[in-house]
Formats: structure tokens, sequence, C-alpha cells
């Protein structure tokens, strides 16, 4: 697929979801990880050595998040942040996009402020063991 | 400077043409809702350059204005206006939406002399008053955005019809 046709499908993406979110309907977190799908698209199109890929790789890890798919933010962030050409800005982008949720989840939950990064760490550890992990 | 919005998707190809369509309809409506016929004169502002210029739409019917939220009429008005006044002025093409956080609304392009550069552009819409402190606002915000070469605010009043591109005039190399 081309970037341009990407580009095109992001924007749309984009736009869906911006909307749905404004009028708090439910579905805007189904149409963030589209965005956030689209977004990966690109980052592999687009090496994190041009601008333009930089911006799909923040794109894909922000739209994971505001879908509600933390594991998901993490796992594109790790990928990112291993690529030999993300710049010094990109990665400390990707980290605080990461550190940014967290705080807003603590805050919004204060009692559970301390067992977020455990909570996460479980989640994380069953979406990449999947069944077999749980059986395990 | 006579800006068109009918031809908003031959200056934007990348533009979706339902999107496209949305914005052009929000923009018209925006307008005639403040009493202003198709062509209206409008005060053209380009880093503090002024000039006056005729601003024309294809006409939308006002019975549909209950579908369109009052917000986004205004906001999606002026992305109609703002990116076919940023085509005219300065060759601007979108490259794509960015999302809430980049500090800006569009990622543009530009080709000056076989090299291309990236506009962010953050945009806003004034149904009635003063765009300064708008402008100002989003300024402030668009300054934020990242990996871009140059950063401008877009912002459209639509009482007097109005529509002002400010540079961050930070050039980066």
């Amino acid at each position: 697929m081309s970037t341009d046709l990407l580009n095109t499908l992001v924007t749309s993406a984009i736009w869906r979801a911006e909307q749905l979110a404004e009028h708090g309907i439910d579905s805007a977190s189904l149409a963030w990880a589209e965005v956030s799908a689209l977004e990966e698209e690109l980052a592999k199109a687009l090496p994190a050595s041009q601008p333009e890929g930089r911006i799909a790789r923040r794109g894909a890890v922000r739209a994971a998040l505001k879908a509600g798919d933390f594991a998901r933010a993490q796992a594109l962030a790790e990928r990112y942040l291993a690529e030999k050409d993300a710049t010094r800005t990109l990665r400390a982008s990707l980290r605080q996009l990461l550190e940014e949720d967290a705080r807003t989840l603590a805050d919004r939950f204060r009692h559970a402020a301390k067992a977020v990064d455990d909570v996460r760490g479980l989640a994380r550890w069953l979406q990449e063991g999947g069944a077999f992990g749980l059986a395990a | 400077m006579e800006i068109d919005l009918a031809d908003l998707r031959q200056m934007h190809p990348r533009l979706p043409e339902d999107l496209a369509l949305v914005m052009i309809s929000r923009a018209a409506l925006s307008l005639q809702r403040n009493s202003h016929t198709s062509p209206v004169n409008v005060r053209l502002d380009v880093d503090r350059a002024v000039t006056a210029g005729k601003l024309a739409w294809p006409g939308s019917d006002p019975s549909f204005l209950d579908q369109h939220d009052s917000k986004r009429l205004t906001e999606d008005g002026a992305e109609a206006v703002a990116l076919a006044h940023g085509h005219l002025a300065h060759g601007w093409r979108i490259v794509r939406r960015m999302q809430q956080g980049e500090s800006a609304d569009w990622l543009l392009d530009r080709s000056s002399d076989g090299v291309r550069q990236l506009i962010a552009l953050e945009v806003s819409g004034v149904a009635s008053g003063s765009i300064t402190s708008r402008l100002n606002k989003k300024l402030k915000q668009v300054l934020e955005s990242e990996d871009v070469d140059q950063q401008w605010a877009g912002i459209v009043g639509f009482e007097e019809p109005v529509a002002a591109l400010r540079s961050s005039e930070v050039t980066k190399p």
C-alpha cells in the first residue's frame, strides 16, 4: 500500500475517532485502535530517520493509548525505542507518552495508583503468553 | 486573492473526498448563519500582510444545520477556509491529519527549489468576535509541534469574514 493511500486513510480515521470521542461515543476506542493500526503501517513504510516516520511512530503509540490498549502501546514503544535510527527526541517523546498515560491513570484511580505498574505488567504478561502462558 | 471552496479537493488531492465535502458544507453553513452569501468580501492576513479578497462556496441547505455539532461547524468550516487559503498563499498541500497531542491539526508540504518542506498547521474557527486572542493561543500551541520545518496557525472568523495565517517565525534547519 502506498504512503499516499495510508496518509489518506489515517486522515479519515483520525477525523472519525475525534468526532466519536468528542461526543463520548463508546466505539471511539475502536476508532482509535484503527488509527493505531494505520499509523503502525505508516511507521513500517517510513523509517524513523524521516520526520513523517517519527510522527507515525508517536501516532501509533498515542492512538493505542487512546484506545485503552496499554499493552499494545508499550509493545510498539519498545519496538520503536530499539530501532537504530530512532532519534533522541523520538525516544524521549515515546517514553513521555507512556509516562503521561500512567500518571493520568494513577490520578484517576488514586487508591489503586501504586498497583498500576503491577497490573500493567500482569496484563502484558498475559497478552504475550496468551492462553498457554495462563495455563503454565 | 479569490478563494473558492469548491476547489478544495483540487488544491489538496490527499484530502479524502467525504471529509472535504463535510468541511466545505460546514464552512458554508458557518458563513450562511452569519447572513453571508457567496461570494463574500474577506480580509486575508498572511503574517500581518493584509489584503482584501473574495471567498466563494457552494451553497448548503440550512435545513440540515441540526445534523452538525455547533463546535464542529465552526472548527471544520475554519479548516476548509484555512487549508484553501494556505494553498493559494503558499502552495501548501495536505500530507495527513495529525492527532491531538502533535500540537497541530495538519501536516502539509510544499516544494521550493526542489526542496520539500513540512509544515505544521494548527487551525481554529471563531464564530463571532475578534480572532486576535485565538491566533496568539494557537500560535503558542503549534510552537510545540516536532519534526516540521515550519509552524503556522490559521484562524478563520465567520462574523466579519477573515482568514489569518501566522507563522511562528521559527524555521528549523
